[in-house]
């Protein structure tokens, strides 16, 4: 049903602390796009001072290369610098790319031909080159986050991804979440699909941060969980968990109340009374963060909207200034 | 220009029943002689729904598609009905020809009477007794004490609503069946009427006996809220208030021990009194916290109020030349 014009490409590149010569990294990509045939634009958005990376970019666009470069004054993190891409760029399809040697910039081509069948595309790395246990740690991770999510993702590091303008509309990325695109999109009622590409020979990544790492692995997790699971039904969540703390507190509590007046144990040297009602008080408080997240999500109802509407199919079709026009339908047409 | 009414259905995967549905409507509501929209939601459907809901659109403007992306449930596509209806009388109804456009007209009626919110009841129900009619007679009568609405039949989705008061009324989680009880915040009158209810024609029933337990949860969950929404404080003091008292009570007994006599003074005693008086503190926090979440929210008791109110102007009263 999508008009057949000639669709244009805006390939987004977030520049973190870890990249690649700028030099080097523009002519593989370059490649990789130019066997697209289509028109594109490149945006390389530096996120903090980098300033190897900016004097590269300066050599190449004094060269002539049509690259956008925006830089960001300080460290925002990947999923900014990507939305502060996306503010400049004006391709239908939209591109992003890691800014260090992850895949064959050649396959940028299969991301982008997945679309036909798809709104959002994304690389994961296969055949991969890693060691044994980063293998386990991979498989394990991402068997959680799609346990959690019950999307099957691959490869949720890889930068590459290509999906249509509209999914990054609707999308609004913040902190860290560019790692979680495709489970956002997913969430948003895009099509997603997962397309294999060579890693790069260049990719392997030379770090000592394995504690850092892991912690902020298991952070994913739980944001990924809370994200996906808790947000439109918090009390859910967070009211069975309370009412069971505070059951089992209660249960404690009557115990030692019966034990005090009926077997005359002395209450007031056990340690289990403080326990108790640590449990019953902890119970409580769950369940009042949980009422407060379901008052934010009912007094917020209208706002925080739990559905996304495609389209509204009408004859004739309604002109976004029609007067008259209730002002709540115009936000969701396209 | 506004239609005095919306009929909102909701359809996923009714490639057969859409054609029939838009019949039955058309059939029904053209004698009333009143102008009418149809709209008609498509929660993310995966035969041909879309593609004749478009057909039907084309043929006839009063027809409208909101075509969702993917499966949402029939809550959101309730809410998206709603919000995309224009009319002033809202009625709702099951896409799959269970409920009869032709009682519509008897809606319209009881809405006349002066009624905000008119409830279908399913008086001859034609389905499965032990998977459906059962459970759905518990929930009902559960629904009814819980939340002080008693309607007979919370299930059926053939309900007419004031369209200004319903797009007031937030709807998220599996809310449907409550809308009434959701719609009660606003003080409506609510009428109920007998229906007519068909066997399914076409399709299969998609919603079965696996959801009382979140029926239950949602139950819980409104109970809660709306008794408490517009003040948190308040409701957040009344839990502490026990915690407060406790908490007091042990930390007096406590500091008596310390001076009078030392032989009662407890750890444990102390502990316990100094844990319900700190939480006492965060729980009052917590209510204040939600008072200033009620105060940035959408949702307004005088709205309600304006919505549900009747003025009476005796005859010497004149309006003081405010424009409305």
């Amino acid at each position: 049903m999508q008009p057949h014009t000639v669709k244009t490409l805006s390939v987004i590149v977030p520049v973190g602390w870890r990249c690649a010569d700028a030099a080097d990294l523009y002519t593989g990509y370059k490649h990789g796009l130019e066997s697209l045939a289509l028109p594109y634009q490149m945006i390389f958005v530096l996120d903090g001072p980098n300033p190897k990376f900016a004097a590269g970019l300066e050599q190449l666009a004094g060269s002539g290369e049509p690259i956008i470069v925006v830089k960001l004054t300080r460290s925002f993190g990947e999923a900014t610098a990507l939305m502060a891409g996306f503010e400049q760029a004006g391709g239908d399809i939209i591109v992003t790319l890691p800014a260090y040697h992850q895949i064959e910039a050649d396959d940028i081509v299969k991301l982008v031909t997945g679309l036909d069948s798809a709104d959002l595309c994304y690389g994961r790395r296969w055949p991969r080159a890693e060691t044994w246990l980063a293998g386990r740690r991979r498989v394990a991770f991402h068997g959680l986050v799609s346990a959690v999510t019950g999307l099957k993702v691959g490869d949720l590091g890889c930068g590459a991804r290509a999906m249509r303008r509209q999914v990054l509309v609707e999308i609004s990325l913040y902190g860290d979440q560019h790692r979680f695109i495709p489970i956002l999109a997913d969430r948003l009622g895009f099509r997603v699909s997962e397309i294999d590409v060579r890693q790069s020979p260049k990719d392997h990544f030379e770090g000592s941060y394995r504690i850092r790492e892991y912690t902020h692995r298991i952070l994913d997790i739980f944001t990924v969980f809370f994200l996906v699971r808790f947000t439109k039904k918090p009390l859910r969540f967070f009211g069975m968990a309370g009412v069971s703390t505070f059951s089992i507190g209660l249960i404690i509590t009557l115990i030692l109340v019966i034990q005090r007046l009926f077997f005359n144990q002395p209450l007031a040297d056990r340690p289990a009374l403080l326990l108790s009602s640590l449990l019953v008080v902890l119970g409580l408080q769950l369940f009042a963060i949980g009422l407060l997240g379901e008052l934010i999500i009912f007094t917020h109802a209208k706002s925080i909207k739990d559905y996304q509407v495609d389209r509204v199919i009408e004859f004739p079709p309604a002109e976004s200034h029609e007067p008259g026009r209730q002002p709540e339908t115009t936000n969701v047409r396209q | 220009m506004r239609p005095k009414l919306s009929i909102i259905v909701p359809f996923y995967n009714e490639e057969e029943s859409i054609r029939p549905m838009y019949a039955a409507i058309v059939a029904a509501i053209d004698p009333l002689n009143i102008g009418y929209e149809m709209v008609f939601v498509d929660d993310g459907s995966r035969d041909r729904t879309v593609l004749i809901g478009t057909e039907l659109a084309q043929q006839d403007s009063r027809v409208r598609v909101v075509k969702f992306r993917r499966n949402y449930g029939q809550t959101p596509a309730m809410a998206a009905g709603i919000e995309h209806a224009r009319g002033e009388i809202l009625v709702t109804m099951d896409g799959d020809l269970q409920n009869d456009p032709a009682d519509i007209g008897l809606f319209l009626d009881k809405m006349a009477e002066g009624y905000d919110i008119v409830v279908g009841w399913r008086h001859n129900r034609q389905d499965k007794m032990i998977s459906r009619k059962i459970p759905s007679m518990i929930a009902n009568r559960l629904i009814g004490k819980v939340t002080g609405v008693p309607i007979r039949d919370n299930g059926c989705s053939l309900k007419a609503y004031r369209g200004d008061l319903i797009k007031e009324i937030p709807l998220y989680s599996e809310m449907h069946r409550f809308i009434p009880a959701m719609a009660s915040i606003a003080g409506p009158r609510i009428a109920e009427i007998k229906v007519r209810h068909h066997a399914r024609q076409f399709g299969k029933s998609k919603y079965g006996l696996s959801r009382i337990y979140k029926v239950l949860l949602d139950l819980m969950v409104i109970k809660t809220v709306a008794s408490f929404t517009s003040r948190p404080l308040l409701w957040f003091s009344l839990l502490t208030l026990p915690m407060l008292l406790i908490g007091m009570a042990l930390l007096g007994i406590t500091l008596y021990a310390s001076m009078a006599d030392k032989t009662m003074l407890s750890l444990p005693i102390a502990g316990t009194g100094v844990i319900c008086l700190t939480s006492a503190v965060i729980l009052i926090s917590a209510g204040a916290f939600g008072e200033l979440v009620y105060k940035l929210g959408d949702l307004r008791e005088s709205q309600f109020s304006r919505l549900t109110q009747q003025v009476s102007t005796g005859h010497s009263a004149h309006a003081l030349g405010r424009a409305q």
